[in-house]
């Protein structure tokens, strides 16, 4: 005789999240704590940091520089300054993701922007495959960067090209408004509307 | 026909629509002038701050989604380099009362988010190294017979050597890991010929022993000398001078006197 226990043991699949959705938690597990506590000098805390942002960190620095060393080093820079000014993170001004991703890609829009010579970038652009061009090794988070793909994807073409070559090439409003032959009020623009309907559709605040 | 392009000087106010830079802030695609001055506006808006936070959570995750992991020996450099990189203390209260303190914010954040490279770090590294060399170089030379004065005098131009070595233009940082538990991260300046080399997490050695630091190459063997007993987890920061081509930086587990051959086989070995 069988005794059916409902719902029991079947062991749950590790299948994707259903709940599309619902709004991204502004913030793994306590991220914001860990980096009161980093301003301490915790360094057990600043090892947890590091396993929560690393990868975030290294996957848009070498998004941004492309190339793997100068990547590393400006992902060391970018940790070593999270370590050296987590007292000058304030929760009230927004997540603690959303500082220090702001850190990382202003760092590596920066060496981006002082190291490399123009023509070299505009030749590298023009022969990469923008919108969707993804680094192919180890990327992670596949929930997260479909749910990126969706929102950028209910974009208007002009938005998405504007907030890619932006966000991820590194270009200013003005390269980009040269790159796309659209006036610079208009690329302003654009980049504003775009974020404005990425955070919405994104579920952030 | 083209249209018509702002000029540079023009500042930017409530009535010329600031907001429309806004995008282009959030997503840093915008030059330094520029973004010099959306900040110097920013900082009077309280309306724009929050749009930039709420635009930023949106950007943050532009980022997140391209997460890569990187490689596993990045930890351990960043974890070694924290360790001899001081941190800067928290903002205090400013003394103009609660509302102006949002709008002081925004600059602030903007100035330290400017890019200063790590030299600049080294140098307040140097600093927090300063502190910890008096103490260090006070057990390094503490068997010497030199008076309490002598002992002090050589500890702050050890400082100040170290120092030196830190913020050299050609100073370059390297990490090693230590066989048998440890990390070592050394700052290294070819003109000086000189290095700066700490360590964190060596494993404890009985009391008859210690770690002796060596330069090894072509001009042969020299001993830097017995590493200083680490206060807690760190150790050093010890220099060592007169580096020639080809050395190698290497550690041995020795007798607590020292010795004047290395014992096989090294803890450490680092291509300088």
């Amino acid at each position: 005789m069988t005794t059916a226990s409902p719902g029991g043991r079947t062991p749950k699949p590790p299948g994707t999240p259903r709940v599309r959705e619902e709004a991204i938690p502004p913030d793994p597990v306590g991220l914001d704590v860990q980096i009161g506590l980093v301003a301490r000098g915790d360094t057990a805390a600043f090892d947890a940091v590091y396993e929560q942002i690393a990868s975030s960190v290294f996957g848009i620095v070498r998004r941004v520089i492309r190339d793997p060393a100068q990547s590393e080093e400006v992902t060391q820079d970018v940790l070593l300054e999270i370590w050296r000014n987590a007292s000058k993170f304030d929760a009230e001004r927004g997540s603690a993701t959303a500082w220090v991703m702001t850190l990382a890609h202003r760092r590596a829009v920066d060496r981006v922007r002082s190291v490399q010579k123009e023509a070299e970038r505009e030749r590298r652009v023009a022969t990469s495959d923008i919108p969707y061009d993804e680094v192919a090794e180890a990327v992670e988070s596949n929930f997260e960067r479909e749910r990126v793909r969706r929102c950028l994807g209910s974009l208007t073409e002009l938005q998405r090209e504007s907030v890619t070559l932006a966000y991820y090439g590194g270009y200013t409003y003005g390269q980009v408004a040269g790159l796309l032959g659209v006036p610079t009020g208009t690329i302003k623009t654009r980049m504003r509307d775009a974020l404005i309907r990425l955070r919405d559709c994104l579920g952030v605040t | 026909m083209k249209p018509p392009r702002l000029k540079l000087p023009v500042p930017l106010t409530r009535r010329r629509e600031p907001h429309t830079l806004a995008g282009a802030y959030a997503m840093d695609a915008i030059s330094a002038p520029d973004r010099t001055r959306f900040e110097r506006h920013l900082a009077r808006c309280e309306e724009c701050a929050q749009e930039i936070a709420s635009l930023r959570e949106a950007t943050a995750r532009l980022a997140t989604a391209s997460a890569v992991t990187p490689p596993p020996d990045l930890k351990e450099r960043v974890m070694a380099a924290a360790a001899m990189t001081r941190q800067q203390p928290p903002a205090t209260a400013p003394a103009d009362g609660p509302a102006r303190t949002r709008a002081a914010r925004a600059p602030r954040a903007a100035t330290w988010l400017a890019s200063q490279g790590w030299r600049v770090r080294l140098t307040v590294a140097a600093g927090a190294v300063a502190a910890v060399v008096v103490f260090g170089a006070a057990v390094v030379f503490g068997t010497s017979n030199g008076t309490m004065r002598q002992q002090l005098h050589q500890a702050q131009a050890s400082s100040q050597q170290i120092a030196a070595v830190l913020t050299a233009r050609d100073a370059t940082m390297m990490t090693g890991t230590v066989t048998g538990g440890g990390t070592v991260t050394i700052v290294r300046s070819h003109s000086m010929r000189e290095l700066v080399f700490t360590a964190a997490g060596l494993h404890a050695l009985p009391a008859s022993r210690g770690y002796e630091l060596w330069l090894i190459g072509p001009a042969g063997d020299r001993s830097v000398g017995m590493l200083p007993l680490g206060s807690g987890h760190m150790t050093g920061p010890v220099i060592a001078s007169g580096l020639r081509s080809g050395d190698h930086l290497a550690l041995s587990a020795e007798p607590a006197s020292g010795t004047s051959r290395p014992t096989m086989p090294m803890m450490l070995d680092l291509a300088l």
